[in-house]
């Protein structure tokens, strides 16, 4: 065995090692973004919740109730809101929730308008001609409630000018550390709100209308219903970053101790042959 | 007088939660008072101040849109943002104020309706943080 095959190994011992300790810190910072965004995505359920009762309450009071947002029209023009991630290494985070907006509108005669949220979702939508009326990239880790206040506006206003008859939102749920699935939730019109709490429903006063306070809690509860799922997605995104990069560091352990194998037995089989020769030498000297 | 539950829920968490015996908002219809006993009632509240008074004193606080709903057993107040008086951070109230009026001049010059609404929104935000921090 040539010292020429050992140097590759070992070569190559290094190179998977210093490949290991990238995906080993990949691993541990996607564990500790995951443990902050879990965190967040409690501190919004709150305000979600306590809105969704309202909104459902409004929409239980009166049977004759419509607004333009509850009421459904024949659907001509979709608007998607993709969240995807920023980066990539996540295993199939990125590419299972586009394959699943891109599945959604398989058989219309039009592509939807997108809303891109995230880079990865971003770049594919323009790659794929589709029409893009905005655009956040790098929005997911920094993102504050708020923000998304432009998004659901804008989804309002389309929807309220006529432009879209329709509006999905498309976002990975997040299951457990282990298991992430994408996900789409219809936004507008507003359907199957349901009957409220049973707190004594039809006297409450609602000041001026219930169409008015309805009107004006529609942008809000999209507004957080948009940052629950960036939330949840950024938390799936980091999940499905960590059981990746943990599965890459295994496969990176176990090639580094199948090389070390292979790099042993060849060091032990040269040095038998150097014994070998010095014996053989020693003899024919003898 | 007597005490009911009072929450202010923002996007950010749970703000408030405790025991009040008098609030009051700026809705899109006017100021409004509440206190205990209210009949059920559900209103939009605008860019404004508040009060709240806690063990017999008024606290006052910023509060950038929301709803307040007030219910049998509690009064719930969802807010975008919301801050106490004596916790707004008025230099960056100022800075906000002072880019959201450059903006302003800029867009009207411009003729750029929607930003322009937006940056007279922030305007109107950071005038009443700047108000409300007198308050304190």
């Amino acid at each position: 065995m040539a010292t020429g095959n050992m140097k590759d190994i070992k070569r190559r011992i290094k190179s998977v090692g210093s490949t290991r300790q990238i995906t080993k810190a990949m691993e541990l910072v996607a564990s500790s973004k995951l443990r902050k965004a879990k965190q967040r995505s409690e501190s919004g359920r709150a305000y979600f919740e306590t809105m969704y009762g309202l909104l459902s309450e409004i929409a239980a009071v009166k049977k004759d109730f419509s607004t333009i947002f509850t009421e459904a029209r024949e659907v001509k023009h979709k608007l998607f809101i993709v969240i995807a991630g920023d980066r990539g290494l996540a295993g199939g985070f990125n590419s299972n929730i586009l394959k699943a907006a891109a599945a959604a509108h398989a058989g219309d005669a039009e592509k939807p308008k997108i809303i891109a949220i995230g880079r990865k979702a971003v770049d594919y939508f323009d790659k794929h001609g589709y029409e893009v009326v905005a655009k956040y990239p790098y929005f997911a880790e920094k993102m504050k409630t708020a923000y998304c206040m432009d998004i659901a506006q804008l989804a309002v206003d389309l929807f309220a000018v006529g432009e879209v008859d329709e509006v999905q939102l498309f976002y990975t749920a997040f299951v457990s550390p282990l298991v992430q699935t994408p996900e789409s939730a219809k936004l507008l019109p507003i359907a199957n709100i349901g009957t409220g709490t049973g707190e004594d429903l039809g006297l409450i006063t609602y000041d001026p209308s219930p169409e008015a306070v309805f009107d004006r809690v529609v942008p809000k509860f999209l507004m957080s219903m948009i940052s629950c799922a960036v939330v949840e997605s950024f938390a799936s995104e980091q999940g499905a970053r960590r059981t990746a990069m943990e599965s890459a560091t295994d496969n990176a352990d176990e090639m580094i101790a199948n090389l070390s194998l292979v790099y042993n037995r060849a060091r032990q089989e040269k040095i038998t042959n150097e014994i070998t020769e010095i014996v053989s030498g020693a003899n024919a000297l003898g | 007088m007597t005490p009911f539950k009072l929450q202010i829920i923002t996007p950010d968490g749970v703000f408030f939660d405790g025991m009040t015996d008098n609030v009051i908002v700026r809705t899109t219809v006017g100021d409004k008072g509440i206190l205990a006993h209210h009949e059920p009632y559900v209103a939009a509240i605008t860019i404004s101040k508040f009060k709240v008074r806690i063990d017999g004193e008024f606290r006052y606080g910023a509060i950038s849109s929301g709803i307040i709903k007030v219910g049998k057993d509690k009064t719930v107040i969802l807010a975008q943002s919301c801050e106490w008086a004596d916790e707004i951070d008025v230099d960056r109230a100022v800075k906000a104020r002072e880019v959201a009026e450059s903006r302003i001049t800029e867009y009207s010059k411009a003729n750029d309706q929607k930003n322009l609404d937006i940056a007279e929104f922030k305007l109107k935000r950071a005038l009443n943080r700047i108000e409300a921090a007198k308050m304190k």
